[in-house]
This record gives structure tokens, sequence and C-alpha cells, in this order.
């Protein structure tokens, strides 16, 4: 760079902005004289234009962009959808558009007060669809993206997070919401290509701050899952999820309402035996056949037919029963609501927006266990001068969980493990008393009447974030279509969690003195708190060029951007000598992490558009990336995409050619082309490989080392340095179609896409070295694999008679498969056919095809193949029958075939549907959503009975048995499962491998909001005070029809024991009132 | 100034402010590490040095240790580990060739750092000849340590003795180093130690790096190893391969045996400082608990170990795994590790005889005791010192007031059993209406965990310092690798190995002394039973009988694979080769029969706990742990192990 001497304004313009270094000069004086000219540009004699842009039933459309054609001259609509704007005079043209609705041209004339009607239309060609780095007119989109707006966002009072509002709502996301405890989210993707990047206001945010948006504060979320992501280069690669918040609009100020209170109900959780006399028959049934002598070993059970009898009489004390899970799960209805608020409006001056929203949500596993969350959103445009606006949009939000301090990782499982866990014959408190919490011997941390903030402690974290955008628009006069755009953005997110684990006592009743006994509980308190600190800055500059020269539309974009963040954290551990001791002192910690760690990314990036005569569009871009975890050297990558559409419905000879009654309105082919880069790891978001692997030298703190009696912090050899290797680049293709039929009533698109991602790092194994090397080569950008699929949606909007109508529907599909690594080098067939992934389906399970059940002794003593690898000696009736695939005549892993298709993988096929109708004012809206393609595994609670010592899942009740327990000689009698053992745990060929009895492949189709609504009319809610006035009632969850539902488990779960927090069936009411 | 000046300032700014940061592109992305070291600094300082080498202490070797939790304790029929997730230790008929192995690539790893640490420690200019020396010493101490745990499991490797890297020419074989020859091994492991004990302090103080004793305490072993392999191997010439990287010729075995005997006793006459037994407290059998606690100077039996230290960050979980039920210190964790009977039993009378645990007398009746414990009595001290028995009140609980609440029901008149699968259950005994205890809080209980199975908890290593048994806090009990009384049983099985059994004898019998018995053995009771005998009892749980069993090729006749029966449990005590396949429990239970003088008195069941379904077969292809697919493949100089 050249010297130049000046001020430090000037010097740093000169450094780096824009990377424009040789076109500075020019660039300044462009700006100068834009500035100059825009000061004479105030001018008179206008005219002042009123009036109302109404839906098809009368009511005011808030945010519609009223601007006169030609200038940049625009107003919004407010909350009752009246305007007010200045026009230059009669010949003036006003264009009145809408996310959602129809644009709408009107001549201005002599009226000076309008009344607009605007048509709904969902899929509407001139709908405005956000895409990187600006926003373009779906008509001219070449790439494949999907919306969803507010409208439908706000539907959804299912969870807390924003990702639970996107079941089934937009083709090609993938959706499964495993988790459904208070402050949940879904796990989303774009096509299953794996975590996304979430861009949030022009800003790249990461998943939780994306979730814990208010949902009410959302204008649009659009997703962009092609080569139209690759303006968003680095971490783009998985496809986009852009969120816009709300702006302000001119016009009246409106306070807007949306509030609304629900109950929530597990949707559903397996259900256990109640009743002592039922658990004592099945153990007995399940210790007879597993040969354990529990407590007696010259017995094989202690339970006699005279202890099922005085049990079944119900009169015996010490026969008792105990309901856990009516005790456990006492929290029916447990609530959430949420209240928004909003202030909405401005001049053409300022223009606001300001939000404030609390969210608040337990768990029907205690009201103890709750989320609750604040946000604030304040977007603020002020106009300084024609052509230059400044604006500030800050976030915020105040996320808290709290719950009882459980032992154990994740403090939600103990209680929820205790429903499986606890016998009926277990009682929470010693004699009944409450006062006195029972000693449950080993299933002491299960006794659910502990989990509670009195005895077992707190738990509280908070997640406290404030994010601000500062940024600057500049129309540049005098070069018509040219303006350029600043944005700096700061992000603070500050963590702190203070856990503190009581000590706590449980007791016995000696029946014999009538006291009660310490005999039991914790004596080991845990205390921690963590804190967490994380700042990214955001810097972008902007130039956009925009113009039409006839037919011809051109616009490009240029834009330097800078991410940079920083994330400290500390975590100290103490065992304070008492409860009451909220703060934690020296010298009860003995742990203390630390940790300060950067990130730098940075970006410059180009894009030019090209269309003519909305018949031929074309799109190219460039990226041009550098990292912080690569080598210097390699941190550099480019990566191009272009894009083309065409729509035949403009060609003249196309038309002629559909003659003219053809239903076909609109058709547009697409395609798309584009290389992202990613330097994080495949299938997650970590870095790709551990920052600072290009360097040399060792790694302090190790561990800790007591040599001579003192603790020395250790470091290790970093070993040896990777340098060689760079980007993962992702190759996305994209066809598609976007079609409207009847006159628009109809939309739709198709998708095909196929992702190649190439430059996988991994090791170059066909120079093999010895493991006795001590390191493994260096990994490099070597493997590939492939992600396609396709999508569809299909829209209708119209009435029948006075019955607004509107139905859509989507499909997808998405498969992954490895296609090569570095020349393979497998020892064997065997091992080839176990571990290669050479042109397979990824995610595929491993395990033995069952092909029936013994039906008989005779038949188990008579068959030919080992199935329990010990001469079948350990089989009875019932037990499963592998398939000896080899035919080597015993069953072991050699045996064992793809199955399924992985553990908690995201569907592979999802589908969502949408019912929506409105008269006069009743609205209603159903919405579907269902996925396939993915499998959940039955195990430890859900595979085998009594696991754990604790109680019998009822499904394991249908299974086979003999016909009077007591005598092994008796009948036996069918049933679904094998006959019960107890607590087999792993030791029996019936449960210690993964089989197709034991694997489903899910499919579900759930309805997920169905909501009524009446909207008061006008004059009534005038008289109370308010422009508008809603209220609806709305069920979240309310069934699903799916193959799980013999488990009692959701269809959405991951977790194989089948005791993860399920979703809710949630019912809300609400009001949406305007004043 | 005018209107658009003003906003030309407030753009340009605002641009200055947010936009540019005024930094070169690669001085944005450089952001330098705030926890790497580079290699230069961290051999020119001595502490850093210590830092490094920390944790090329940490990672040592053993067959159990502490970091590698509770399991390695528990094989081998000397215990059942009463935990859900285990049971398949006393349910597999067998183990895998691969069994103890260790991941090949990551010893590689280590051996491959310990090469780099004496190689940059040799170049380093900045540190004193000192402390370069002495750190050199200790990394040469390790690495032969670890080839000596390598070739206990595997028999020669390839010994790779400076750091190696692949130059990228394509062609590896050059990095491509066959097995040496098993006895290589351990003449490397024997000659390294007479190179470096030298330059070790020969300070009994600083248990925790590598000492004189501690190199010599490792010849003796690993050359004690190699006699006895050389010796023994013979009775079993299907266990060897031609190149010799498995099994020593017998004819080498006098030589191994010799220097066994002169590093042990070069310790023994004080060469190496001070060191003798613990003889600290007058309860035999808490002293015996207390050589694994004590880390102060009093403590001259510990040679080398592995320290921790509680509010650290470097404890272990060793107590809160395995501390008895009824006073863990957490609901959830306790008495994983039961010791069985046939441990048990096989802890002598003071009369230096071997006698079952008498339940019954001669005419097969039960024996009715006043106390559970007097069944123990007149035993080995080292008994309840390394095991914990019903109603014992042995020092470890002493502070909580506890005595182990160990039984398993009422004996009722006619045979039958009133007992609960939950601990410490109340029921009404027949004819009464007042519910009592039926069964012990400690259990024993079959199939329910964290109680023993047994009717035995482990005491060996149990902490009894307040709060050793929580989770948050830890236990700091030290890791032994090399202790006195190991010392006196290597020398002694040595002499004896070289026909003197008088030397033998002397040593023996001042381990024995310790352990309370007053008469001690004649040269002449000297036999092959008593050293494996005496080994067995001395360090139960410390990681030696499963290559003690190798070394002598005893393995496959005491892990047979043959299930046991009562009076196989019976008989046989203390010969070498009794076949031990399977986990037996001793349960107490308490006689109830108003009308019997023995109303209230104990009587024990030999009971094999119904987990255990399995036997311990141990074939001639174990005895070498097998070498892995992927390990040969990559280098295919590598030799498989003979009978796999």
């Amino acid at each position: 760079m050249k010297s130049y001497q000046g001020t430090f304004l000037q010097k740093c313009a000169s450094t780096a902005y824009l990377a424009l270094h040789r076109k500075r000069l020019l660039f300044s004086l462009i700006l100068f004289f834009s500035f100059t000219l825009a000061g004479h540009a105030q001018n008179d004699t206008r005219v002042t234009v009123t009036g109302i842009v109404t839906d098809s039933v009368g009511a005011g459309i808030a945010q519609v962009t009223v601007s006169e054609k030609g200038t940049n001259n625009a107003v919004i609509t407010g909350a009752d959808g009246k305007f007010t704007i200045r026009v230059a005079g009669e010949r003036s043209v006003l264009l009145f558009t809408s996310v959602g609705y129809s644009a709408y041209e009107v001549r201005v004339g002599k009226k000076t007060q309008l009344k607009i009607p605007l048509q709904q239309a969902n899929k509407d060609l001139n709908e405005v669809v956000v895409v990187g780095y600006g926003t373009q007119k779906k008509a001219s989109l070449t790439g494949a993206i999907a919306t969803i707006t507010s409208k439908d966002i706000d539907r959804v009072h299912g969870g807390a997070t924003v990702s639970t509002t996107l079941a089934g709502k937009l083709p090609g996301v993938t959706y499964r919401m495993a988790d459904g405890r208070p402050g949940g989210s879904a796990a989303i993707q774009i096509r299953n290509y794996g975590p996304a990047l979430y861009v949030i206001d022009g800003i790249q945010q990461d998943e939780g701050q994306f979730n814990n948006l208010a949902p009410n504060d959302i204008e649009s979320i659009t997703i962009l899952k092609d080569a139209s992501a690759a303006i968003y280069g680095v971490r783009a690669a998985n496809g986009v999820v852009v969120v816009q918040t709300k702006k302000g609009s001119i016009g009246r100020n409106n306070i807007n309402v949306d509030a609304y209170a629900g109950w929530q109900n597990w949707f559903r959780f397996p259900k256990v035996l109640n009743n002592t006399y039922e658990y004592l028959y099945y153990k007995a049934d399940a210790e007879v056949n597993s040969n354990i002598h529990v407590a007696d070993p010259t017995k094989r059970t202690a339970i006699t037919q005279d202890i099922l009898d005085r049990a079944k009489s119900g009169t015996d004390p010490a026969y008792r029963s105990f309901d856990w899970r009516s005790f456990i799960l006492a929290n029916k209805n447990a609530p959430q609501n949420s209240v928004n608020v909003n202030i909405n409006g401005g001049t053409d001056k300022v223009q606001y927006y300001v939000s404030g929203t609390t969210f608040y949500q337990n768990s029907q596993q205690g009201k103890e266990y709750m989320f609750r969350r604040s946000n604030i959103q304040s977007n603020i445009t002020a106009k300084l001068a024609d052509g230059l606006k400044v604006g500030m949009d800050i976030n915020g939000r105040i996320e808290t969980r709290e719950n009882p301090g459980v032992p154990g990782l994740d403090d939600y499982w103990l209680a929820r493990y205790a429903v499986l866990n606890n016998t009926p014959m277990d009682r929470p408190y010693a004699n009944d008393n409450p006062n006195y919490l029972a000693d449950m011997g080993s299933k002491q941390q299960t006794n659910y009447a502990y989990l509670n903030k009195r005895l077992a402690g707190v738990y509280h974290s908070d997640w406290r974030v404030l994010q601000s955008n500062f940024h600057v628009d500049y129309d540049i006069p005098g070069v018509k279509g040219l303006s350029v755009r600043g944005l700096y953005s700061y992000y603070i997110a500050d963590y702190l969690l203070n856990n503190h684990e009581y000590t706590y006592n449980a007791y016995t009743y000696i029946d014999s003195t009538k006291t009660y006994k310490v005999t039991n509980g914790s004596t080991n308190p845990w205390r921690e708190r963590e804190q967490i600190k994380q700042i990214n800055v955001t810097q972008q500059a902007q130039i956009n060029y925009s113009n039409s020269f006839g037919d011809h539309n051109v616009g490009a974009t240029v834009v330097a951007e800078r991410i940079s963040s920083r994330r400290t954290r500390n975590w100290i551990h103490a065992s304070p000598v008492s409860n009451s001791l909220p703060l934690i002192y020296f010298p009860t910690a003995d742990q203390y992490q630390d940790s300060d760690d950067k990130q730098a990314r940075l970006g410059y990036i180009a894009r030019v558009t090209y269309s003519y005569a909305s018949r031929y569009f074309f799109e190219a871009s460039v990226r041009r990336d550098a990292s912080y975890l690569f080598a210097p050297g390699y941190r550099v990558g480019y990566f191009p995409g272009v894009s083309a559409g065409w729509r035949l419905t403009e060609e003249e000879w196309f038309s002629r050619l559909l003659g003219n009654h053809s239903p076909l309105s609109d058709l547009k082919i697409r395609a798309s082309y584009g290389q992202l880069g990613d330097d994080r790891a495949p299938n997650g978001t970590d870095p790709i490989i551990t920052p600072y692997s290009y360097l040399a030298g060792y790694n302090y703190n190790q561990g800790t080392a007591i040599i001579g009696g003192n603790p020395v912090t250790v470091s290790r050899d970093k070993g040896i340095p990777s340098t060689r290797f760079s980007w993962v680049k992702s190759k996305v293709t994209d066809i598609g179609i976007d079609y409207s039929l009847l006159n628009r009533k109809i939309t739709g698109t198709f998708d095909y896409f196929y992702r190649k991602r190439d430059g996988l790092i991994a090791s170059k194994n066909d120079v093999v070295v010895p493991l006795e090397l001590g390191y493994n080569l260096p990994q490099e950008n070597v493997n590939s694999d492939a992600q396609y699929g396709g999508e569809m949606s299909i829209a209708y909007n119209g009435n029948i008679r006075k019955v607004l109508i509107n139905v859509s529907g989507n499909f997808s599909i998405s498969r992954k498969k490895f296609l090569h690594s570095y020349r393979p080098v497998f020892n064997n067939s065997l091992d080839r056919y176990r571990n290669s992934g050479e042109s397979r389906y990824t995610d595929i399970g491993w395990g033995y095809k069952c092909i029936g059940q013994f039906t008989s002794m005779d038949q188990i003593n008579s068959y030919k193949v080992d199935i329990d690898g010990q001469g079948n000696r350990t089989l009875l009736p019932g037990d499963l029958i592998y398939q000896d695939v080899n035919g080597d005549g015993k069953i072991d892993g050699a045996d064992q075939r793809p199955i399924g298709y992985g553990y908690g993988t995201q569907p592979n096929i999802n589908f969502g549907f949408s019912i929506g109708a409105a008269y006069k004012g009743f609205d209603m809206h159903l919405d579907f959503s269902g996925a396939a393609g993915y499998t959940w595994y039955q195990n430890w609670e859900s595979r085998w009975a009594f696991q754990g010592n604790g109680n019998l899942n009822t499904i394991f009740k249908d299974r086979w048995h003999r016909a009077d327990p007591f005598d092994i000689n008796s009948k036996w009698i069918p049933g679904k499962y094998p006959a019960n053992r107890y607590n087999p745990g792993n030791g029996h060929s019936d449960y210690n491998v993964q089989s197709t009895f034991w694997l489903h492949n899910v499919r579900y189709l759930r309805a997920r909001t169905l909501e009524i609504g009446y909207t008061l009319p006008g004059k009534i809610a005038k008289k109370a005070g308010m422009n508008r006035a809603r209220v609806y009632i709305n069920a979240y969850n309310l069934f699903s029809i799916d193959n799980l539902h013999q488990f009692n488990i959701d269809p959405e779960v991951i977790d194989d024991n089948s005791l993860e927090h399920p979703q809710s069936r949630v019912v809300n009411i609400g009001c949406n009132l305007t004043f | 100034m005018n209107v658009s000046k003003k906003y030309f300032y407030l753009f340009a700014m605002t641009l200055v402010l947010g936009v540019t940061g005024c930094t070169k592109d690669s001085d944005f992305l450089e952001i330098p590490p705030n926890s790497i070291i580079p290699t230069e600094t961290m051999f020119s300082d001595p502490a850093l040095v210590l830092s490094v080498l920390g944790d090329l202490y940490n990672r040592q070797l053993d067959f159990s240790n502490f970091d590698q939790g509770w399991g390695s304790f528990a094989d081998f029929s000397e215990s059942l580990i009463s935990d859900d997730g285990a049971y398949g230790y006393v349910q597999n008929t067998g183990w895998g060739y691969g069994a103890w192995g260790v991941d090949w690539k990551a010893a590689y790893t280590y051996i491959r750092e310990l090469n780099l640490f004496i190689e940059r420690d040799s170049a380093s200019t900045k540190l004193t000849d000192a402390d370069k020396a002495r750190f050199l010493a200790e990394g040469r101490f390790l690495r032969a340590n670890y080839y000596f745990e390598l070739t206990k499991r595997y028999g020669g490797v390839p010994l790779i003795l400076h750091s190696e890297t692949y130059d990228y020419k394509g062609d590896p074989t050059y990095l491509q180093h066959p097995r040496a020859k098993e006895s290589d091994m351990y003449d490397f492991i024997i000659s390294e130690a007479e190179a470096i004990k030298d330059q070790l302090p020969a300070n009994q103080n600083d248990k925790s790096r590598a000492s004189k004793a501690a190199a010599l305490a490792m010849e003796a072993r690993a050359a004690l190893y190699a006699g006895s392999i050389a010796k023994y191997g013979a009775t079993t010439p299907a266990v060897s391969l031609p190149g010799g990287e498995v099994g020593i010729p017998a004819s080498k075995a006098n030589d191994y045996y010799q220097k066994a005997l002169t590093a042990a006793q070069s310790i023994i006459n004080g060469d190496a400082g001070p060191y003798k037994l613990y003889k600290v407290l007058p309860d035999l059998s808490d002293n015996f608990a207390a050589i694994f606690l004590d880390k102060s100077s009093v403590n001259q039996e510990s040679i080398f170990i592995t320290d921790y230290k509680a509010l650290s960050g470097r404890t272990h979980s060793f107590t809160t795994n395995n501390q008895p039920f009824s006073v863990t210190d957490e609901p959830d964790d306790a008495g994983r590790i039961d010791p069985s009977l046939n441990l048990v039993e096989s802890f002598e009378m003071l009369d230096n005889t071997f006698a079952p645990i008498p339940t019954v007398d001669g005419g097969g009746n039960p024996i009715y005791y006043d106390h559970p414990q007097d069944i123990f009595a007149g035993r080995d001290a080292r008994l309840r010192g390394t095991v914990m028995t019903p109603f014992d009140q042995a020092d470890p609980y002493r502070y909580k007031g506890a005595v182990l609440d160990i039984w398993a029901g009422y004996l009722l008149a006619d045979g039958s059993v009133v007992t609960s699968g939950n601990a410490a259950d109340q029921v009404a005994l027949p004819g009464t209406t007042t519910k009592v205890q039926v069964v012990g809080k400690d259990g024993p209980i079959n199939g329910v965990r964290y109680h023993t199975q047994t009717g035995f908890y482990i005491r060996k290593f149990i902490d009894p310092t307040i709060g050793s048994g929580r989770r948050g806090r830890g236990s700091d009990v030290p890791w032994i690798h090399y202790r006195y009384a190991e010392v006196l049983l290597n020398a002694a099985e040595a002499a004896f190995e070289l026909g003197d059994p008088g030397t033998a004898a002397g040593y023996i019998n001042q381990v024995r002394q310790r352990a309370g018995f007053t008469t001690d053995l004649t040269p002449a009771e000297i036999t092959f039973d008593r050293i494996v005998h005496e080994r067995r009892v001395e360090l139960a749980f410390e990681g030696h009988i499963l290559y003690d069993m190798r070394r002598w090729r005893l393995a496959t006749s005491v892990w047979d694979g043959t299930a046991t029966n009562l009076s196989d449990l019976r008989s046989n005590i203390g010969t070498a080769g009794k076949r031990s396949t399977q986990p037996w429990g001793l349960w107490p239970y308490r006689y109830y029969n108003p009308a019997s003088p023995n109303n209230g008195k104990w009587v024990f069941r030999e009971v094999l706990p119904s987990k255990v379904t399995g036997t311990n077969r141990f074939t001639l292809g174990n005895y070498y742990t097998f070498i892995g697919d992927d390990v040969r493949a990559a280098n295919p100089k590598i030799v498989k192990q003979p009978n796999q």
C-alpha cells in the first residue's frame, strides 16, 4: 500500500475500508458530492395522500410499504393499515407491497383519501424475499429459498424457542424435537446438511441466539438452501437461516399486545405398574425365568403364592401400593404463558419498533423445574437527510433456568428415571410421615420427595444477552441506484450458573422403638459456579448498485466483512461445609477452570445480478474468505456461485404453445451451482480442527500431577503440526421449478439438489506408516460425501363465497452418502464389509435380523444354530431367533447387517400441510407436520423388565410367560416380548445386541397447531378503546398418528431408554389487541 | 459548518468507528495462543520441564491404578463387581485374546514423547547439568518401566529409542521395526536400570519421582519375570515364537534370577536409602491397611508412588466407588469390589496351616457363632487389613461409629430364611407383629448393586479420611507401584529358584512376621506353593495376579474354565495350582429359634452369588495379548502371537 499522509480518519479509510484501496479517492468524491446535492434536494408543492390498506375482510393491514414509484419516497402503514404520504403530484403512482400480499399500483389522481384492498397471496411472485445482503422479488429468485413470516410463526405456542415454530412449515427444513423440557429447542437442519448458519438482522449468530428471540419480534425467517447461501461464505455450507426482526412503520403509533396462557401435559411417557400385587406377580414371573434367587439363594424367587394372595387382598399394610408415576407427574396442566407488548410507529423522519416480551414455562415433572425469558427489541431508524438513514437495532434478553439442585449432569433426569426406578412397594416418606424423607437404599437418589429446592438445593442459570447493531444507509444521489451501507454490531452474552446441591438426611422408621433414625442421605455437597462471557463483533461495509435500462435490470453488491469473537469462561467447584452458605470460599474449593478463546474470520464478497424483461435472470457471486483456524498460507479460500432462471411463461412462443386456456399462469426454471467453504467439523459447529494445530510446542494445563506432595500443572507435546489442509468445500447444485396455476391461486415449487463435499479431512493412508511411529499423519483435505434429495411445495389461496381458504403442503427428502475416502485400506473382506463407508449411505446401524421367536422348549433344544453363544441353554420360549446369515451355525458379529438409519439422526423425510379458513370475524388454522426415515431403538428400560431393579414398564405385560409362574412345567402362553427376566441387563442374547426386533423406523403425522380465533367487530373494539381485538384458542400437539404410541413415547424421542423429557400437549388461550 | 458537511463527517466517522478495524487482514486473523509453550521455552526452565515430566509420570501404565477406575481390580475370581454394568466379569466364559491389551498407538505416542523428552533434555543448553542429568534419568526410567509394562502384556515389542518422523517420500519401510526378543526387552530394562540408578537420588522421601530404589525395584521385578518365564516357559513349549519374541530359553533362568536377587538385595542392604517394612500401628490389620494410606516419612515401605492430593484437582474415586454401602457418602455409589471367599479363605491360620472358613463341623452340621467375627478368628492379620468382613470394627469406619451390617437374613428352625431384597428392610418374624430388620444394611443381596454380594467389602486402598468418599472431594490415597514388601518377596523367590531356601526363608519370614505369624517358616518349608501363596495374599488387588500367573504358566490351571463346587472350594487351599474360576461368597445368617440355646447366634453359608454364571477360562492364547490386525497390517514385520 502506498503511504498516505493525512488525518487519522483518512488513514483508516485508506487502510482497510472496503478493500477498495485504489478507488478510495473516487469514492470519497462521490460521497462528498452526493451529500452536497442531498442538501439541496428539498423542495415543495407536494400533495399529501392518506388512506387505509385493507385485507379482503376489511381489516387494516399493518407494515405495508407504500412507495411513490420511481422515487425513494416510501412509508409503511400503521397497525390499523393507515398511511400518510406526501407525493410529487397527481401523476405519481403509488405502489403497495407487503410480504404475503399481491402488490397493488394506483395512480394518485385527484383522490387524497385512498382505500386499497390487497389480495392475500402466500406465494406471490412480487413478494419480497430476503436474500444474502439484500432482498429480491420472488419472481426474480434464482436460488432455492423458502420463507416463513410472522403470520405463521406467531400461531405456534407449543414451545419456548423459535425452532419449535418451524415444524413442517418450510420445505427442506428437517425437524426433530426430542427433548421438550422448559426452554427446550427442536433440532432443525436444512436438508440435513448439518447445523445451519443463523443470520439475524444481517449478523451471523449461534443457534441459541436464534432460538431465544421472542417469536413476536420476528418479521420473517428465510432459508437459503443452495448456492444462494454462498454469499454468506464462511460457515454457510450447511445452509443459512436468515431472520429479520420487525421494523417500525410510518403512521399512527400503535400499541400491540399479544398474550396467551397455556396448560401443558406430557404428550406421552412410559407407564409402569402402580400396584404391589401386579409388581410382585410380574417380578416372580421374571425371577423364576431368570433363575436369579434374589435374597435367598435356596429359591428361584422369594415371592410365594401366599404373598401374592395377601398383596391382592389389599388388607396387609406390608403390601400397600404407591403410585410413583402420579406422585412424580403431579404437576398436571403445567403452565406456560407469554405477554408481548410492542409499540410501533414513526414519522417519515424516525421509525421505531420497541417491544418487550416475557415467557414462562414449567414442566409436568415439577413446578420447580422452570424456564423464564424476558426479551426486548428496539429497532429505530432515523432519516437524517434525503437518502441517508441511520439506525440502531437492539435486542436483549434474560434467559433463566431454575430447578432443584439435582445430582448428575442433567438435573431433569432423576425425576423421570424415578418413575421407572421406584417400585410400588417403595414409599417416599418414612412411616408415611412427610417430615421424614424415606431411606430408599440404593434408590435414594430417585426418591422424588427429595427432588425439590428445600432438600436438594438450587440450580440457577442466567443468560443475559445484548445485541446492538448500528447501521447507516446512504443512497448516493447523482448515481441512480447506487447506495452504500455500513454496519457495526456488538454482541455480548453473559452466562452465570450457580448450583448448590445440598446434603440431606433420609430416615428409617424403627418400628420397635417408634423412632426415626437417619440411615441414608448425602454428605456430599456440590457447589459450582460458571461464568461465560461471549463477545462477538461484526463489521460490514457494503456498496449496492441497482438500475434498469429499458428491459435490462442490473445489480451489484460488494461487501467487506470482519467477524471476531472472544469467549472467556471460568468454572469453580467447592464443597461447602453447610447448606446455608450461599457464597464460595477458597478453602473449600478444589477445582478451577479458566479459558479465553478468540476467533477471527473475514471475507470479501461480490455479487452481480442481471435480468432481462422479467424473463431471464442471472446471478453470480464470489467470496474470498479467510479463517484464523488455518495455517498462514492456507487461510484464504475462494467460493464462487452462479445461478440462472428462465420464466418460460414470459416467452411468447411458450404462451402460444400453451394456448389461451392453459391453467399455467407462471413457470420458471432455475438452476444454481455454488461452492461454499466450511471451517467447522463436518456435522457440527466445532472448529474443523483444534485451533493452533499448525503450531508446534507444548499444550499447557493438561491436568495435574502431584510431585513431592505439591500439585504441578502439566504439559503435553502437541504432536506433529498440521499444516497440510484448508477449507472443506461444499458444492451445491440445485435445479428447481417455480410454478403457479389458475391465475396464481395455486403456486408451488419443485427442487432437486445434490451437495458434494470435497476436502473432508482425514489422513492419507495409502502410505501406511507403522503405528509405532507414534503419531497420526497430519490430516489433509481428502474425503468426500454427498447429500441429495428434493423438495416440493404447493399452496392454494382462494375463497368459496365469503370464506377465505388457503391450503398448503410441502414434502422434502434428503439422504447422505459417503463417497470416497483416500485410498482406503482394509485388512480383509469382513473388515471392508463392516467398516467401509465407500459409496454407502451414512447413518446406518448394524444389528441382527430377528426372524422370529421360539415357541417351545422342544424347538429350542433341537435348534441347530447357537443363538446365545452358550448352546442355547439360556433360552426360553419367546426368545428371539436371529438369522444366521453366514450359515456357520452360530450367531456372532459376522451375522450383523445394516439395519435402521442410525441413532438420534434427523428424519430423512419431512412433510407438513396447513389449512386455513376465515369467515367474517372467525379464522381457523390447522397445521400438521410429519416425518419418516429415522430410527428409534428400544433399550434399557424399554428393552428388558425391571431394569436396574426398578419397576416394570407396562409394555412388558404382553410377554411370553408360564400359565403359573411358580410352576416351571406349566404351559407357555405366547406374548409379544420374550419371557421377562429380572433385570437381565446385557447378559442375555435377547438384549445384548441391536436387532430388528428392537429398532423401529419411525413415521408420524402430528397435529401441530389447531387454532380458532375471533376478531371482534371494529365498532365493539373501538368502544373498548382498541383498534383491533382478537381472541383465540389454540392447541399444540393435540394428537399424533405414529408407530411409537404402543411404547408410550413421543415419536420424536431419541433416548433409547425412552425416558427423555417428552414434548407436551398444550392448550392455550390468548388475545391480540391493538390500541 | 453546513448541513452536508456535518453529515459527511458523521457518516465518515461512523464508518471509521464501526466498519474499519484499522488492521491488516493478516493481523486481524493472527490470534496468539494463550496456553501453548514453544519447545525451546519449555526446556529452558526446570519448572517447565517438570510440567512436561509431570504429564509423563501421570501417564504411566500399571495393571491396576486409580485413574483406570475399579474395573481393573475386579477380575480373576478374586472379587465380584456389584454393579449392573460389570457382571460380565463373572458371566464370561473366558477372555478374548485381546484382553489386557493397551491402545497400541497411544502407547507408542507416549514412547515417542518420552524419546522426545530425552532428546530435548539432552539438547538443552539452558538447564544446569545436574537438572539435565536427573531429568534424563527420569525419562529413561519411565521409558524402561513402560517397555516393561508392554513386555508383560505382549512379550517382545518394537524397541524404539529415538523419536521418528515420516519423510513423506512414500516408502515407510524404514519406520518398520520388528518385535524385539522377549529376553532383549528384559535385558534392556535391566541395563537401563543399571545405567541410571546412580543418576537418580537415593531419597526415600521423594516417592512420586523416580529414585535409585525405584530403578532397582524395577530391575528386580523385571529380572524375576524374565527368570520365571525362562524356567516355567519350559512347561508350556507351545507358548513361544521361533524368533524369541515370546519365550526365553530355559538356560537363561539362573542368570536372570541372580540379577533379580542382586538388585533386590541392593535395596534390602540400604544402598538406595533406608527402606523397611511399615510397622507402626499396634493392630497388625490396621497397620497393614495403613501401608497404603500413610504418605508421611514414617512410611519407609513404599518406594515409588503415583500421588494424589485433595483440593488440588488430582484425586480419585476408588473410595467413592467401593466404600461400604451403609456408610457411603453417596447414595448411588458404593460397594463395587466385593472380595471373594476364594481369596478370604486363602489367608492362613496363624499356625502356618491352611484351612477353609469353618461353616460346618466335621459332621456337616452348621457351627453357631456368638459373634460373626468369630469365624475369622486366628487368621493372618492381612485378611482384615485387605478385606472388610461382617461386623468388623476395623479402623476405616470407626469414625462413623459403624460396624459393617453384613448379614443375609434370619434362618428359622425349619431351615427357611426370612429376608428381603431390600437392604435393611423390616419384616415381622413368624409369630410376632413388630417389624424387625431382616437383612443387613450392607447386604448381602444377590444382584443388587452397590451392596456386597459376596459378604465382603474391600479394605485395601479405602480412605478413612472424612469426605474422601464424596464425589466432590475424592480420595488422595496414593497408588504404590513398588514397595519394600514386594522387593523382599522378589528376593525370596529369586533365592528360592537359585536353590537357596535359607535366604528365601529369611526374606519371606520378615513379611510374615509383620502379618502376625510368630512361627517362622523353616528353609525346608519354603516351596513353590508357599512363594505363590505369599504373593497372592500380600499383594492382593495390587495388580500382580495376572502377570504372576502368566509368568509361572499357572494361569491355564487356576482358571481352567471348570465350574467349582463346595468341596473344590474347601480343598487344596494354599496350593499354587488351585482352581479358582468363580468368585464365591460367604453369607452370615442370624439364627431365629426362641426355643433353642442357639437363638440369636450366627451361622454361615457359602454361596455362589447368582450373578456368577460364567467360569474363567484362560487358554494358551491368553498368555500373550493379541496384537491388533491394524498394528500388524501397518507393520508386516510384527509377527503374530502364538496359539491365537
